[in-house]
């Protein structure tokens, strides 16, 4: 009688914390479902209206900015004198820091085999300046270009970059689909 | 609290404070920086040394073809100016173009020379791996003959991209590693060929040779950078005429010479990377340096010199370059070089890969992406002062880096995507007479236009068409 009574209190406790576990798991699935399928919305730069003012590396509530430079490697050109690594008319086409444009030397620059290179940005050092921007769209294919990325971003109801941009290049997407990367959407045509 | 202990805290605290003030001004804020110094890309060695047979590959294909009467022999036509003088009747409304022919190109951005009803373009072959020198009947695309050789390139936006020169004896090419080749227009055989990186210890310019080759009666004039900026070379025989010493060490740039009389002397100018230059064409100075400025420099120089009558010399180039205008003077056979304005490319007439027009006492250029609020449109200007424009083509008329010129009163110019614009010239406003696109799905249309008996070559970087603009 009294094992029984021992047998059922840990069977109790058992039951009850496998029954926690489901509820954690099931509550768990349920949030990633919900924030997968609900549409929510979170801001985002449209890469084809933006016009690289600069205003996101200072406008934005995050010091650094939230917005960072990405690169669709699929349009990149690999070229050796790229418009958004080396400063117009650079004195040499190197690493060395009078030649970079980039202020904070977000962007590495990699020789690959002759004659090209390969660009990646340090997101990390990447302040959201646009300069690289700037350079690649105006003398290259326009693979670099900006992002607001969202596991910095901290979603404000009124987004401050959103405020000031002045070509509306940002705006609310649905955060199920939370990136405009240039070479996976192309510029849907107007109505 | 006594004065003892006063005094050990105030000197304590002053000794504190001395050593914060030591380990303020000792610290570095900047320690941690990393400093960005070059070779940090482990950049290679270079491309190899190809040991290239130049015109060693020569297929016959046909012979007959429709002889026609006129020409546009080379880069800018018959006078260098991009203005065809042909009398012929041309379209000012297309509808559906009338392509004639087409043929598929190797990757690039090389333009076509007409001569007598053959149509000349140099291409690369990637199946083949060779520069190949291809003919065509103008009048429908029969492929007559190649000449070429083995060469091994990659893609570097596009492989191809310079203009035959044509005579009626010869045929000078100059290929994307700098080779170049002098063949017998009539049956295509080889006259000679120059290696110039290799002789020359040149330097191959970004995305390969942009320079046209010139023929100057019978002499080739080509510039070579590196041991010589710019030689002479006899068309018949392959032998050197002159060299022009290279003491500045300016390297070879996406420019072409251009030919000028100015002050009674002939000249070759030519933008160089490093400054701009004036060579003596003939006399016994022949190949000296008449004039030079190093005032011009810019590490990408894709457009030619524009030089005008009374001495102005219009230089513009991409990259965030800008535009120079400068005036040649001439003083008992002294030139000297003045510069009248230099400007950014949003302050006046800019243009990135295309040379501009210079017509009735004017000129016209498509601006480049980073033009300013003129970004890509179509200006006009007085060459008194390039940064006032007389007219623009406005934001709804926007093009991009593609060639543009005058035949028959009409201003053609062709978008990347081969949409051709036919325009009125003028030097009041812009008038557009029509627009059509030429070549479907086509992207980087960009190689300059050839145009002869109504027929006008335009090409993409993939294909090119021959368009009947007869009336």
């Amino acid at each position: 009688m009294e094992n029984n009574k021992t047998q059922n209190r840990r069977k109790f406790i058992q039951n009850g914390v496998r029954l926690s576990l489901l509820l954690s798991l099931g509550t768990v699935t349920a949030a990633a479902l919900r924030k997968v399928t609900t549409d929510d919305y979170v801001w985002q730069i449209d890469p084809f209206e933006c016009t690289q003012c600069g205003r996101c590396a200072t406008d934005c509530v995050m010091k650094p900015s939230a917005v960072k430079c990405v690169h669709a490697f699929a349009l990149c050109g690999y070229c050796d004198l790229c418009g958004g690594y080396l400063k117009p008319d650079s004195i040499n086409r190197d690493t060395a820091a009078e030649n970079q444009l980039c202020p904070t030397a977000a962007i590495e620059r990699r020789f690959i085999e002759e004659p090209y290179f390969e660009y990646h940005i340090n997101e990390d050092l990447c302040i959201g300046c646009a300069k690289c921007v700037k350079g690649c769209t105006s003398f290259g294919n326009g693979s670099m270009h900006l992002q607001i990325i969202h596991d910095i971003c901290v979603n404000c109801n009124e987004c401050s970059i959103a405020r000031v941009c002045p070509s509306n290049a940002i705006k609310r997407v649905k955060a199920s689909e939370a990136y405009l990367v240039k070479g996976d959407f192309s510029r849907k045509p107007k109505a | 609290m006594n004065n003892r202990t006063i005094n050990i805290i105030v000197w304590a605290l002053g000794a504190v404070a001395l050593i914060l003030i030591i380990w303020w001004v000792q610290t570095d804020p900047t320690a941690d920086y990393l400093v960005s110094m070059p070779g940090a890309d482990n950049r290679g060695k270079g491309l190899a040394e190809q040991d290239v047979k130049i015109g060693e590959n020569f297929e016959q294909f046909a012979t007959d073809y429709t002889e026609m009467s006129e020409t546009w022999p080379r880069f800018r036509g018959a006078d260098f100016d991009n203005i065809s003088k042909s009398s012929v009747k041309l379209k000012e409304k297309i509808g559906t173009p009338k392509i004639v022919w087409s043929v598929e190109l190797g990757e690039g951005h090389s333009g076509a020379a007409i001569y007598k009803g053959l149509a000349y373009i140099l291409d690369y072959n990637e199946e083949k791996r060779s520069d190949m020198l291809r003919c065509f009947s103008l009048a429908d695309g029969k492929e007559m003959w190649t000449r070429g050789y083995n060469l091994n390139i990659k893609r570097n936006h596009g492989m191809s991209r310079t203009i035959p020169a044509i005579t009626e004896d010869y045929i000078l090419t100059m290929g994307p590693m700098c080779h170049v080749m002098c063949l017998d227009r009539k049956d295509g055989s080889l006259r000679w060929g120059l290696d110039v990186a290799k002789d020359y210890e040149s330097e191959i310019p970004l995305w390969y040779t942009g320079q046209c080759p010139l023929i100057d009666g019978k002499t080739a004039i080509i510039v070579t950078g590196g041991k010589a900026l710019m030689i002479a070379v006899n068309c018949e025989t392959g032998e050197k005429i002159w060299e022009t010493p290279n003491p500045n060490n300016w390297k070879m740039s996406h420019s072409s010479v251009l030919p000028y009389t100015f002050g009674g002397r002939k000249m070759y100018v030519y933008s160089p990377i490093g400054g701009l230059v004036g060579v003596a064409a003939d006399g016994p100075d022949a190949g000296k340096v008449l004039w030079e400025t190093p005032a011009w420099n810019h590490s990408v120089v894709a457009p030619s010199p524009v030089c005008m009558p009374d001495g102005k010399i219009f230089m513009t180039a991409g990259y965030g370059a800008g535009s120079m205008m400068v005036q040649l003077k001439e003083n008992s056979g002294k030139f000297s070089i003045e510069v009248l304005t230099e400007y950014v490319p949003k302050d006046g007439l800019a243009s990135e890969q295309q040379t501009a027009i210079y017509w009735q006492g004017h000129l016209f250029g498509i601006m480049p992406k980073d033009g300013g609020s003129m970004r890509n449109q179509l200006v006009c200007v007085d060459p008194k002062d390039p940064k006032k424009p007389v007219w623009t083509s406005g934001t709804e008329n926007r093009f991009g880096l593609g060639p543009y010129f005058m035949a028959d009163n009409k201003l053609f110019i062709l978008n990347d995507d081969a949409t051709l614009t036919i325009a009125r010239p003028s030097t009041s406003q812009y008038i557009q007479l029509d627009q059509v696109k030429i070549i479907e799905d086509a992207h980087d249309a960009w190689a300059p236009f050839a145009l002869a008996n109504g027929y006008l070559l335009m090409r993409d970087s993939k294909k090119m068409v021959c368009v009947d603009l007869n009336l």
